[in-house]
């Protein structure tokens, strides 16, 4: 009879609750009645009215919702590809282009893409924008995946294509649900990294685009009202539930099955 | 196949329906007051685009770096400076700014901008001291001078409760007004004066910190800051909000400080010069100049303001410095690069030594 | 032949996105650390005015001649190393209670681990500073503790400390992630079986769990260490007057000196560092498995 580990489960509690704390902090004084995030005074709902009226705001936020959306799953389709090709085959620029933008700085790789989009008379915007987060996800896609792939049983594979299955079928019906808690994860990672990034963005972003960090971060030297916990907490919960009826629409997508 | 052309030909015309006339101001965020903008709005029959950034020197680096749309930048005199150098401002057509006349001639020809080809005067802050007003009665500091923010003797009572702010220009400036020496001096050795004064002071600063000083400030973990006037006021107006025992108050150090002026200035490559130099003579009109220094409590360069300002706030030296004060302010002029080396490699052994 | 197609029909896709929107950008700014910062900032122009080529090796030669920026570079190491190892001892738990879940618990557990991350960052690190404020609770109970032992009470905001509780906090999503997708497919059976042949639970953790997890641990402390070598803000939020890294040296390249060749340069040092420490940790890693897991991994 498997014992249940009553470490395993207590050390996990610990860091659900090292996750979550913050964020209790961020939730609860979304609910503040100070301008500053700094104590607790009282409990009103204002912040939410005045965040309902901020037009601004709320259109950064559907921005970045949809920069995150684009980003994610082009990086996750491109990520996915990559990772498997670092794995089967022997390659020597693709891993050093995938892991590269993990590690050059930020700012580094904001400043060069403007020049680079503006030596094209590429129009700046949420293209751009996109484009750019599509570049530093690929490769968080790409590792995770390959990661998920290293010890893989080939024997499934190889049984597949003896049984006459092309290397498509091959592939699509026995690698990629096998690898897809990686890809899955990829996903996660990605779409976390474009919705927050701040950046890269405000270089490549153009004169009317406003992302909800780029409109945060501005108001860093002000004061970064309950409103931006409001909307944060609203921003949070409407992705949960996007996820929640993605994966109820499409329940064999996220089983690894 | 029908429906789909004529989705695609919507579609196509769509931007001429959406193209209403654009205002692109890049700006600090609540650099403007809301109702200023919806009246400029209504006014011109325009929309106002705004995107904001919170440093100069984010906006250099955009700018220098080739970006382009926008069409009123507001950048402080310093930046003016390496923007009408670099070339990246439009000349104004003072012929479109007949409210241009408001401003004090005390802010206007300056060295920044010889005979404001490029810009006007739009708000201004001073770096000062700010306080908790409160603990420094009970320790017995004093708030008009330079030496509580650098000298050991006083900071030893107010150890991890005072912070600086994060720019090497500003601090430097400090340290060099506190030694006697004027802000903008260049000399390497009054530089290494300062940074020596520097790293003794900084065991006792908690923090370099330019963004969350107001907070902590008003919820009284900080009692002493190196910042500007605005946020300082700003402070005061959240403690007063929170009923705090205290207040948050400003100190004009009285061996003189920075005082940094916002202008309004026209990019080069801005798509509507014509509604730019719009709101450009909009914001020098008296009223709507006076609606941000109500809002913010921001210096106020405009004379026909005045009149609109709140009389608590007419009162403070920062918004309106009186002549003796302004005597010992400083605007601060850019650097040549090999000077901004020499500094950054001092500011960074400064904050990498131990 | 149909290796090859196949080779580039999976390999192409990104390679090509990859080198359009990463590499020529790129090499454009590795250009500029031979070129000559411009006078007022950003770079100097190509061809000098009597048209020759303006490129030279001066901020490479600055940057090697100083120890100062060297010294930085370490304790921008030491902070990424303690990061990535408090993330692995704190995420490998979690990680492993997620993959041994049912199908029905296992994505929601894996959703709550990451919804936070979808709240602004800025947001978070205030989160910290509430947390860590001198008159919170922590700050307090930990001082009381010290002041029983008569020491001196301790900041824990704007603080080593405070810097790396964020860090930490940052990344550990990315060090969570890599080693859930690893786990996942581990074989209960294995872990079973050797339960029946007498192992206790360290045992059948440390002999069979760890080693067959290696390469999801590896991928989380690639996830985790290369960009905490590089991170700004945190510091610039959090940390006391001596916790700036190197992250902040670069910053203040492109921003306040506007020397854009220099910071270049440190970028350039930055991220050849990284990528060959990372190739370092999978060549020993490599080696390392073999003995430990005693062959296939």
């Amino acid at each position: 009879m498997r014992k249940r580990p009553v470490a395993l489960w207590a050390a996990a509690i610990f860091a659900y609750a090292f996750l979550y704390l913050p964020l209790v902090i961020v939730v609860v004084y979304s609910f503040n009645d100070s301008r500053l995030n700094a104590e607790w005074v009282g409990f009103t709902l204002d912040w939410y009215r005045k965040l309902s009226e901020n037009n601004e705001m709320l259109l950064a936020a559907g921005n970045s919702l949809m920069i995150a959306l684009v980003a994610s799953l082009v990086s996750t389709v491109l990520g996915t590809m990559a990772g498997v090709a670092m794995y089967r085959y022997r390659l020597r620029l693709l891993p050093i282009l995938v892991l590269t933008p993990i590690a050059i700085p930020e700012i580094l790789m904001g400043v060069s893409l403007l020049i680079f989009f503006v030596m094209l008379n590429f129009t700046l915007g949420l293209v751009s924008v996109a484009l750019a987060h599509i570049a530093f996800c690929i490769g968080f896609v790409a590792i995770v995946v390959r990661a998920r792939l290293a010890g893989m049983d080939e024997s499934l594979v190889e049984a597949a294509r003896d049984c006459g299955a092309s290397p498509w079928r091959a592939f699509a019906y026995v690698t990629l649900p096998l690898i897809m808690p990686g890809v899955i994860a990829g996903a996660l990672m990605a779409f976390t990294l474009s919705i927050d990034d701040f950046v890269i963005t405000f270089f490549t972003a153009g004169a009317g685009t406003m992302t909800l960090p780029l409109q945060i971060y501005s108001m860093i030297k002000i004061a970064v009202t309950p409103e931006v916990n409001a909307v944060s907490t609203l921003l949070m919960l409407l992705t949960l539930v996007l996820i929640v009826i993605a994966s109820k629409v499409s329940p064999s997508l996220l089983r690894a099955d | 196949m029908k429906r789909l052309i004529a989705l695609v030909t919507l579609a196509a015309a769509l931007p001429a329906f959406a193209a209403k006339d654009q205002l692109h101001l890049y700006n600090w965020n609540n650099y403007i007051a809301p109702e200023t903008v919806k009246r400029f709005e209504e006014q011109c029959k325009c929309e106002v685009v705004q995107t904001y950034y919170s440093d100069n020197e984010e906006l250099l680096a955009k700018l220098a770096a080739g970006a382009k749309g926008y069409d009123v930048l507001v950048p402080t005199s310093n930046a003016v400076q390496a923007l009408i150098k670099g070339g990246q401002l439009r000349p104004l057509d003072q012929s479109k700014l007949p409210n241009m006349k408001n401003v004090d001639p005390a802010f206007m020809n300056t060295k920044f901008d010889p005979g404001n080809k490029y810009s006007v005067p739009y708000a201004m802050s001073t770096t000062i001291i700010g306080y908790n007003d409160q603990k420094m009665k009970e320790l017995g500091l004093p708030t008009d001078t330079w030496a509580v923010i650098f000298d050991p003797k006083y900071l030893e009572k107010v150890k991890g409760r005072v912070t600086v702010l994060d720019s090497s220009n500003e601090l430097f400036a400090a340290a060099l007004k506190y030694l006697g020496y004027s802000a903008n001096d260049t000399d390497e050795k009054h530089w290494k004066e300062a940074a020596d004064l520097i790293k003794k002071a900084k065991p006792y600063w908690a923090a370099f910190n330019a963004s969350s000083y107001i907070k902590e400030l008003t919820v009284g973990n900080i009692w002493l800051v190196h910042g500007y006037s605005n946020d300082i006021f700003q402070a005061n107006q959240d403690a007063k909000a929170a009923g705090r025992p205290f207040q948050i108050l400003q100190g004009m150090p009285k061996e003189g400080a920075v005082l940094a002026v916002d202008n309004m200035v026209i990019h080069k490559d801005a798509p509507r010069p014509d509604l730019a130099h719009q709101f450009i003579n909009f914001m020098l009109d008296g009223k709507n100049s006076a609606e941000l220094t109500n809002l913010i409590g921001s210096g106020n360069p405009n004379m026909d303001a005045a009149k609109y300002i709140k009389p608590e706030l007419k009162a403070l030296p920062a918004v309106f410095p009186p002549k003796d004060v302004q005597a010992k302010l400083e605007q601060l002029q850019d650097l040549t690069p090999a000077q901004r080396r020499l500094r950054n490699r001092m500011w960074t052994e400064i904050k990498a030594g131990k | 032949m149909k290796e090859r197609i196949g080779k580039w029909l999976v390999s192409g896709p990104p390679l090509l996105y990859l080198i359009v929107f990463f590499a020529a950008p790129s090499l454009i700014m590795v250009l500029a650390s031979f070129r000559s910062p411009g006078e007022f900032g950003g770079l100097a122009p190509l061809r000098d005015p009597a048209g020759h080529l303006d490129l030279n090796l001066e901020s490479y030669a600055r940057f090697f001649g100083e120890p100062l920026y060297w010294g930085i570079f370490l304790k921008s190491f030491w902070y990424a190393l303690a990061t990535t190892l408090i993330c692995l001892v704190l995420a490998y738990p979690l990680a492993a209670l997620i993959a041994r879940s049912d199908k029905r618990h296992r994505d929601l557990l894996l959703l709550l681990v990451i919804l936070p991350f979808w709240s602004n960052f800025l947001i978070r690190v205030y989160a910290w500073m509430i947390i860590l404020g001198p008159n919170a609770a922590l700050a307090r109970t930990v001082n009381g503790v010290l002041a029983l032992f008569g020491a001196e009470p301790v900041p824990l905001l704007f603080s080593a400390f405070a810097v790396l509780v964020c860090l930490v906090y940052v990344h550990l999503p990315f060090m969570v992630l890599p080693l859930y997708a690893n786990l996942e497919k581990h074989d209960q059976t294995l872990l079973d079986a050797a339960q029946d042949l007498g192992a206790n639970a360290w045992q059948r953790f440390w002999r069979i769990t760890f080693p067959l997890s290696l390469p999801g641990v590896y991928a989380g402390s690639a996830l985790v260490f290369i960009p905490a070598f590089g991170i700004f803000a945190i510091p610039d939020i959090l940390g006391g007057p001596d916790d700036s890294l190197i992250g902040n040296v670069i910053k203040q390249q492109f921003l306040e000196t506007r020397d854009w060749p220099f910071g270049s340069v440190l970028s350039i040092v930055l991220t050849v560092l990284a990528l060959l420490l990372a190739a370092l940790a999978a060549w020993v890693g490599r080696r390392g498995v073999g003995r430990l897991a005693g062959g296939d991994a």
